[in-house]
């Protein structure tokens, strides 16, 4: 069926290593062919992205989009995490709140930007608005998720050890909740992303996002290509990030018993 | 007489919620609560121009009637459809090919990774200078969006794949296109079906993001230019249906893996 | 062992319990007196396992009222137990946290925690499993885990729900004559709910048979075994007779049940 490699680590690398460079050639080749309004080839963008570096664009752009994003995901775990949980606490308003969390969380909410720009103009805080509603959602929707499976059992055992309410908190519901919360986490870095940079687009342009715009008007590729680049690596670093911290915490979570 | 009837009876507020009556009863109610707020919160704080449901409401006739936007949401939502028809058959296939060979797998996966975490909003300036202001660069923005997400739960679900039932295939000599066909297909499913979910909420957002750069007609260009000519309520008409199709879309795939696969737990992760 | 001069540890009085229109049980009179093992046996849904609940108090009655050592049961109280079908192991937890969870809720020291724990973790055999988590061990030692975490609190009164259902035969067995070696260290007043006729005439020093739609006490079988119970005990003619006798009744429900189909 598939290859069964001697050493597959090696291997792994080595095929890994040849697809990369694959990549990079093909990008060359195809940069160098085709015109400079098409696509850059990766020399040139390299060499942009070190320019940036050097002048300090690059940094005062990224500086710029992280600390939109920083806020504006802070916020959203502040309210996200300590509501979901009180949902999971009360029965009645999750049964009413739940079915509203779960439309919002389908619905595409950069169809709501138009209109925060129109109340709230340019400026920081209606962008850090619109990565907030980006990411709140999924947060408050897998809290949710994760409320609602909580095994009633584990609620009665504490009950019957007569905990208190304090104590159930800390010994059955943050402990099962938690993981829920994290994968809520993790999917609301990569939606709070696709927020800055559409805030930074529509919005009042700044960072990251305007770097990428201006150069698509000057048709600049290489910068294009920069700017994309960095962006995804900052995206990839940042959901890593969320996922090393979602694995860590559900190892119980994977064995059901 | 479950276990969850006799804790249900113990939880705060089981007593209201009795009272309640059913379920549906609160969340209408919960849902009629909101409204007011909106529309009381509108009333007293906004400029006369802000969307609110009573406004909403008096719009809605007109607004589904025109010609206008019933264009726009059939362009909107037949971009959305044939994007993620696309995504999924190439996004299988790569998927698929991922999660069986090894090789393949470590060829692209630093591609996939990557560009699953780049925010599909930062391809727009690429993909307008590749196709131009059309809506071919909506197309290829939804089939963008969609693609990752469909070949990663692909391959988690081609790799997942029992080895019990490959044995089967091996025993009775099946061909590694019929195992493919037969076997891996089949059982990928409840993983592909999570992918189909989070590739259609992906390729909602980027049609209508792409209709914000790009200026070609549909609801996110509808709403675009209400908003910026004061009419929201009509404006709004258009996000509820585009909510209206997130919903709708993942409701789909909700019954077709509670229909097809009422054994399959929705707590093994999506992406 | 007979029950005269035991004072009365449990009493439940007419006690009845109603789900709007089903009416689970009602009537049920039962006297348990203190350092007793009573088994409650009866078919599937008769409200065994429902009474178990109400005399812990997590369950309020319909009707009628529970009393432990005098006072009215309203809540769950210090000084009873509860073992569950479901273990219930927390499974974010050690097994070295799990047995130390009623203590800590209790209020107990570090100090009084590290020498109780380890000491009811080798009481049931779980010795080097301290720092495993539940999911990394087997059915029957999760099921000691969580009959370690309710004796480690030293009640004077432990209720049983169907524990050991949930194991295989063999482990079962070892762990009924576990128990029955735990009972006799230190005694203590014992309520459990079981559907093996076997396990309720080797353990309890009554069988109380619930039976009727709905549920009523319909005969206390008094055990006349002699204490200690080990292995021998099963080989007793008393012991068969005694099973056989609980069984038959029983089974007369089972083959009515049988037959009415109409329900």
């Amino acid at each position: 069926m598939s290859v069964r490699p001697r050493s597959p680590r090696a291997l792994g690398w080595l095929i890994t290593g040849l697809g990369l460079a694959a990549g990079a050639a093909l990008w060359e080749i195809v940069g160098r062919e085709t015109g400079a309004a098409f696509m850059a080839p990766l020399s040139e963008t390299l060499l942009r992205l070190a320019e940036l570096a050097h002048t300090g664009e690059l940094w005062q752009a990224l500086a710029s989009s992280l600390a939109l994003f920083g806020a504006g995901f802070a916020l959203s775990v502040a309210v996200g995490v300590p509501l979901g949980l009180l949902l999971a606490r009360m029965r009645l308003l999750r049964i009413a709140l739940e079915s509203y969390i779960a439309i919002l969380n389908a619905t595409p909410i950069a169809a709501l930007i138009p209109f925060i720009l129109s109340l709230m103009g340019f400026g920081f805080a209606p962008k850090v608005l619109v990565v907030f509603l980006f990411a709140v959602f999924p947060i408050l929707y897998n809290t949710v998720e994760g409320a609602r499976s909580i095994r009633p059992e584990l609620i009665e055992v504490a009950r019957s050890f007569r905990s208190t309410e304090r104590a159930l908190w800390r010994d059955v519901l943050l402990p099962f909740v938690l993981p829920f919360a994290l994968t809520g986490i993790r999917q609301a870095i990569g939606r709070a992303l696709v927020g800055m940079i559409a805030a930074e687009f529509f919005l009042s342009a700044s960072g990251l996002g305007m770097m990428l715009q201006s150069a698509s008007q000057s048709f600049d590729t290489a910068t294009i290509f920069a700017a994309i680049l960095l962006v995804t690596l900052l995206g990839v670093a940042l959901m890593e990030l969320g996922g090393a911290l979602e694995r860590r915490y559900a190892a119980w979570r994977n064995i059901r018993t | 007489m479950t276990v969850e009837s006799r804790l249900a009876e113990a939880a705060p507020g089981a007593g209201l919620a009795r009272l309640a009556g059913s379920t549906l009863l609160v969340k209408l109610g919960a849902g009629v609560v909101l409204l007011g707020l909106w529309e009381l919160g509108v009333r007293a704080w906004a400029p006369a121009y802000v969307a609110r449901p009573s406004g909403v409401l008096a719009v809605l006739p007109e607004v589904i009637a025109s010609r206008a936007f019933l264009s726009a949401a059939a362009a909107t939502l037949g971009a959305v459809l044939e994007g993620l028809a696309i995504a999924l058959v190439l996004g299988i296939a790569v998927g698929i090919a991922m999660g069986r060979s090894f090789a393949v797998d470590r060829l692209i996966r630093y591609y996939v990774f990557g560009l699953f975490a780049m925010p599909m909003v930062a391809i727009l300036p690429l993909i307008t200078l590749w196709f131009g202001y059309t809506g071919a660069a909506r197309l290829a923005t939804t089939v963008f969006a969609a693609f990752f997400s469909i070949v990663l739960n692909a391959a988690d679900g081609a790799r997942a794949v029992p080895l019990e039932y490959l044995e089967v295939g091996r025993s009775f000599r099946a061909r590694r296109w019929r195992v493919l066909a037969d076997i891996v297909l089949p059982a990928s499913m409840p993983y592909l079906l999570a992918g189909i979910r989070l590739g259609a909420a992906r390729a909602l957002i980027g049609a209508v993001v792409a209709e914000f750069f790009i200026s070609v007609n549909g609801l996110g260009f509808f709403i675009l230019f209400n908003s910026r000519s004061f009419r929201h309520n009509q404006a709004i008409v258009a996000v509820l249906v585009l909510a209206g199709a997130g919903v709708g879309l993942e409701a789909l795939v909700n019954w077709a893996t509670r229909h097809y696969f009422p054994w399959y737990r929705r707590d093994e992760k999506p992406r | 062992m007979s029950e005269e001069a035991a004072a009365i540890c449990i009493s439940v009085r007419n006690a009845g319990k109603r789900y709007d229109a089903l009416e689970v049980f009602a009537g049920i009179d039962l006297e348990i007196g203190q350092r007793q093992i009573v088994a409650l046996v009866g078919p599937s849904g008769c409200g065994k396992t429902t009474l178990l609940r109400s005399i812990d108090g997590l369950i309020p009655l319909s009707a009628g009222v529970i009393a432990i050592d005098g006072a009215p049961v309203t809540e769950p109280r210090t000084g009873v137990a509860m073992v569950f079908q479901h273990f219930g192991l927390f499974p974010w937890k050690t097994v070295y946290d799990n047995v130390a969870y009623g203590l800590r809720l209790a209020g107990a020291s570090r100090r009084e925690l590290g020498e109780k724990v380890p000491y009811f973790v080798n009481l049931v055999g779980l010795r080097g499993f301290e720092a495993a988590y539940p999911y990394q061990i087997s059915g029957g030692m999760q099921q000691r885990c969580g009959l370690a975490r309710a004796l480690a609190t030293e009640p004077s009164v432990m209720l049983m729900d169907e524990p050991f259902a949930a194991v295989d035969a063999q482990t079962r067995e070892i762990l009924q004559f576990e128990l029955l070696r735990i009972w006799d260290m230190r005694p203590m007043t014992m309520v459990f709910v079981t559907h093996s006729i076997e396990e309720a005439v080797l353990m309890g020093d009554r069988v109380v048979v619930l039976k009727g739609r709905p549920s009523t006490v319909f005969e206390t079988v008094a055990v006349d075994l002699p204490r200690p119970r080990n292995r021998q005990t099963l080989g007793l003619a008393r012991f068969n007779e005694l099973r056989e006798h609980v069984w038959s009744t029983l089974m007369d429900e089972a083959r009515r049940a049988e037959f009415s189909v109409s329900g």
